[in-house]
């Protein structure tokens, strides 16, 4: 088989950083290679050394055994690369067919016109050929987000590319849509086309991938088959040590109710009900999961649990006493702590030093205020503290927050919720965008309060994290918790559908794969 | 930053947007029909009424001739607009472009003596101005608001000031004017007969609006500038210059602006620099204009077709006289530039307007 891609001692320095360090990276024509590491591994900075968006300090990138120096994407896209962002390049408002064919687009009349019968043609045939159920009229607003994920592919292969190249294509997708995902690529490897795809997913290296290369601190250490390598060694390879994969989780006792929320609904900015009747309690000395593929309302209803957002209507009752007209203030001081979903909006000032962002929320608190002042000496041993318990690196209180990795911010932000001594801690996606050591650490936490008796709320599109942590979960959907699940008795599919929107106990057949199937392209047509 | 879920995004989008939009224009157009059609049913019947002198005010062929006329400024202002905001550059300096264009138009047509020489000086003058503002906000990545209240605020101050230095009075002494094209048989229709008997400045207006719908939906610079206001970077990606397009879109409002201000002061012959200058506002009503017509050329021609006809209606019924002091009816296109941004809400604005774009700000 031939080479498709070889990269040859790419050195990638960026000013004070070095992202990528002398890697060398093969891939076969027609086989699906993972990119595995951390975040911060330097995974999309290769990938992006790749696609020409950057040129690497040292070291050749080889396409099909011709050397190519790619000035921009442009020229990289020029000899057949093509690569999918985390984050979709398409424009909403505009169909799918004017998405793929963007800044290609066929023209007639000696180019005063876009020849939009060509170009849907072309899009249509494109689809046919690699088999993928797309409208080519649709605009991309109405259509599902794994098939965004289909145009942004047919985009690239409009473009010609035989290398593509994907970017955590998983992170938004809901299980059935990943598997759909991995369809696609045995559909396009089989017509010759050369997959690598970044994940700091270990199951999906595995099951999707030929080849799993592992990066970490920007070198390469290790090339294996997927077939000849467990998720334990890709684990110690990623992180560097023994990782704990297995969350062990010890029987506690649950004691009182600590929050219970009834009848709640909310809306979302644009005034749409984002969150309809959800009712639940959470008890001390549990973990309460809610999972669901982001966007069902999650994020209002945490919103409204800790005084971000009014709701519309129902109650928050937190430690006996209605709190749902009380102040975010109020709630800091009766003993909700918060992480944030989003920690570089509402985590962090991220152009403040560490010690002042220990503060946060807790600047009234006597201990680190008296008569309108901030005591900044407390302020800083406080931030001492967490740095050195919670394990924050660099040890540098004076640090600004931004020039942490993502992994350390949220360390901190945890050790500053959980030094609060909380009855409850509402932890809104607590691991996301953080690498496979902090994980570990972020979940131990987070059962050591279990233990001690403090209540856990826990949302996360993790399905792994969710089902592992929580001791009764609740799936959410549309708005609405559809079930409340004992997760050591579901398994991850029948969780997949629940997120999806379908519920197992609705028809009394059992659910096919046939079924799983319908159920994906079902959602998205809606 | 996480993708927005679809489920969610897809229920407002058809309720929020198409919906909604659709509701509130049509009410509105509606209720416009509804009491038009009073208003002549009611003059029909008692013809020394009120609404007597307002039916014959808006069946007169002058009426529509001089709302014709006042539209061009503002229709063509307004297609610039469209495509600076298309692409994701908030021009709110269109009137600083109509006043520049409107004094240098004149002054070029004094010194050279040809109306279309001054018409083109105009346009130059627009677009020199535009592009001074696509540099500053392009290049230099300031505020698109204030470096437009800025380039209003220098045509503002300037356009006066020149005409004081060479005429030694903020208004120019009287110049040609390219006068009317009337086309035979067609101009001879009662009413509609003023769309064939007008300045060639309006048949260049409704060229323009053409030409810019079909530029807009219908080529390939079209849709990247409509990709580079709604998502640079997947412009950026699929290989076309976003800086180019923005520079171009600027240019071009800068273009049509010109055409806009030119035509309006080459009209009337002359400059006059007083106050607010003869442009009195016109470049922001264009906005609104756009606005309302939610970035299509052809609405927003219409919308600037209700100001322009309010305008011209208030003015002969400030001669008439219907018993309302004339202070009052003068406001009267303005009160409507009010009702109006009340249903501008729905308008689907680009989603990357007013954002600087660079290259190579990756997400890394």
């Amino acid at each position: 088989m031939a080479t498709a891609v070889h990269l040859d001692g790419i050195t990638k320095r960026f000013p004070g950083v070095i992202a990528n360090d002398d890697v060398d990276l093969s891939v076969e024509r027609g086989t699906v290679h993972a990119l595995l590491g951390e975040n911060g591994a330097g995974k999309t900075t290769l990938m992006n050394v790749l696609y020409g968006l950057y040129r690497p300090t040292e070291g050749r990138v080889v396409i099909d055994d011709e050397e190519r120096r790619f000035e921009s994407p442009r020229d990289a896209i020029d000899a057949g690369v093509g690569m999918i962002h985390q984050h979709f390049m398409l424009v909403d408002p505009m169909t799918v067919t004017e998405n793929i064919t963007l800044g290609n687009e066929p023209t007639k009349w000696g180019n005063l016109a876009v020849d939009r019968d060509a170009a849907r043609e072309a899009v249509v045939e494109l689809s046919d050929k690699y088999g993928f159920d797309v409208d080519p009229d649709a605009r991309v607003e109405d259509i599902s987000v794994g098939e965004q994920q289909r145009v942004e592919i047919l985009k690239a292969l409009y473009r010609g590319a035989e290398i593509l190249i994907l970017d955590e294509p998983t992170a938004v997708l809901t299980p059935q849509e990943v598997e759909e995902l991995f369809e696609v690529f045995e559909e396009l490897t089989e017509q010759g086309k050369t997959i690598i795809f970044i994940s700091h997913k270990l199951g999906e290296a595995m099951r999707a991938a030929d080849e799993i290369t592992v990066l970490r601190d920007g070198r390469n250490v290790g090339t294996v088959e997927a077939d000849d390598t467990t998720r334990e060694d890709l684990a110690n390879l990623m992180v560097g040590r023994e990782v704990l994969l297995d969350i062990e989780k010890p029987p506690t006792e649950t004691g009182e109710t600590i929050l219970s929320v009834s009848d709640i609904s909310v809306d979302d900015d644009r005034g749409v009900r984002a969150v309809d009747d959800v009712s639940f309690d959470v008890s001390a000395g549990e973990v309460f999961g809610i999972a669901g593929v982001d966007g069902n309302g999650q994020s209002e209803l945490i919103e409204a649990l800790t005084g971000l957002r009014k709701p519309k209507r129902g109650g928050i009752t937190f430690r006996g006493e209605d709190v749902t007209k009380r102040s975010r203030q109020h709630r800091i001081d009766s003993g909700m702590a918060y992480i944030p979903e989003d920690r570089h909006e509402r985590g962090l000032v991220m152009d403040f030093d560490l010690v002042e962002n220990a503060i946060l929320g807790s600047q009234h608190n006597p201990a680190f205020e008296s008569g309108g002042r901030i005591d900044w000496n407390a302020t800083r041993s406080h931030a001492e503290d967490i740095i050195e318990k919670y394990d924050v690196r660099p040890p540098n209180p004076e640090a600004i927050s931004e020039s942490l990795s993502g992994g350390n911010q949220q360390k901190f932000i945890v050790g500053r919720e959980f030094e609060r001594d909380p009855a409850l801690v509402v932890a809104s996606h607590p691991t996301r965008g953080v690498d496979v050591g902090s994980i570990e650490f972020i979940h131990e936490q987070l059962l050591e309060l279990r233990s001690r008796g403090v209540a856990v709320l826990l949302v996360s599109s993790k399905l792994d994290e969710v089902q592992g942590l929580s001791d009764r979960l609740g799936v959410m959907y549309e708005g609405e918790i559809i079930d409340v699940v004992d997760p050591s008795n579901t398994t991850e599919e029948e969780l997949g559908l629940l997120m999806a929107g379908e519920h197992p106990d609705d028809d009394d057949t059992d659910v096919s794969a046939a079924d799983v199937d319908s159920v994906a392209t079902g959602g998205e047509s809606q | 930053m996480e993708v927005s879920p679809m489920s969610e995004e897809n229920t407002t989008t058809l309720f929020g947007r198409e919906f909604g939009e659709f509701s509130s224009r049509t009410t509105a157009v509606v209720a416009a029909i509804v009491a038009l059609a009073a208003t002549f049913a009611a003059g029909i019947a008692f013809p020394d009424s009120i609404a007597g002198t307002l039916t014959d005010i808006l069946t007169s062929e002058g009426t529509l001739s001089s709302a014709l006329r006042l539209s061009v400024p503002i229709a063509l202002a307004a297609l610039g607009g469209i495509f600076a905001e298309k692409s994701g550059v908030i021009n709110i300096g269109l009137e600083g472009l109509l006043i520049i264009s409107a004094f240098t138009a004149i002054y070029v047509t004094d010194i050279t003596g040809g109306v279309w020489i001054g018409f083109v000086g105009g346009v130059v003058a627009s677009v020199l101005l535009a592009l001074l503002f696509a540099i500053v906000v392009i290049e230099f990545r300031a505020d698109q608001i204030i470096a437009g209240l800025a380039v209003w605020l220098i045509a503002l101050g300037l356009a006066p000031f020149a005409s004081q230095v060479i005429y030694g009075r903020p208004n120019s002494p009287s110049v040609d004017t390219p006068g009317t094209i009337a086309i035979p048989v067609l101009s001879d229709i009662p009413f509609f007969g003023a769309l064939f008997d007008a300045s060639p400045t309006v048949y260049l207006m409704f060229a323009a609006v053409a030409l810019s719908w079909y530029v807009l939906n219908r080529t390939t610079f079209g849709r990247w500038v409509r990709a580079s206001g709604e998502n640079p970077k997947a412009l950026d990606t699929a290989g076309v210059d976003v800086s180019r397009i923005r520079y171009a879109a600027v240019l071009l409002s800068g273009v049509l602006a010109g055409m806009g201000g030119a035509a309006l002061s080459l009209d009337l012959g002359q400059f006059t620099g007083n106050g607010p200058t003869m442009v009195n506002g016109k470049g922001f009503i264009a906005i609104v204009a756009y606005l309302f017509g939610n970035y299509n050329p052809v609405g927003a021609f219409f919308s600037t077709l209700l100001f322009a006809g309010l305008d011209a209606m208030q003015t002969v019924l400030q001669l008439q006289g219907i018993g309302l002091p004339r202070q009052l009816i003068r406001i009267i296109p303005f009160v409507m530039v009010i009702v109006v941004l009340a249903f501008v809400g729905r308008t689907r604005i680009p989603a990357a307007a007013g954002e600087h774009y660079d290259t190579g700000d990756d997400n890394r």
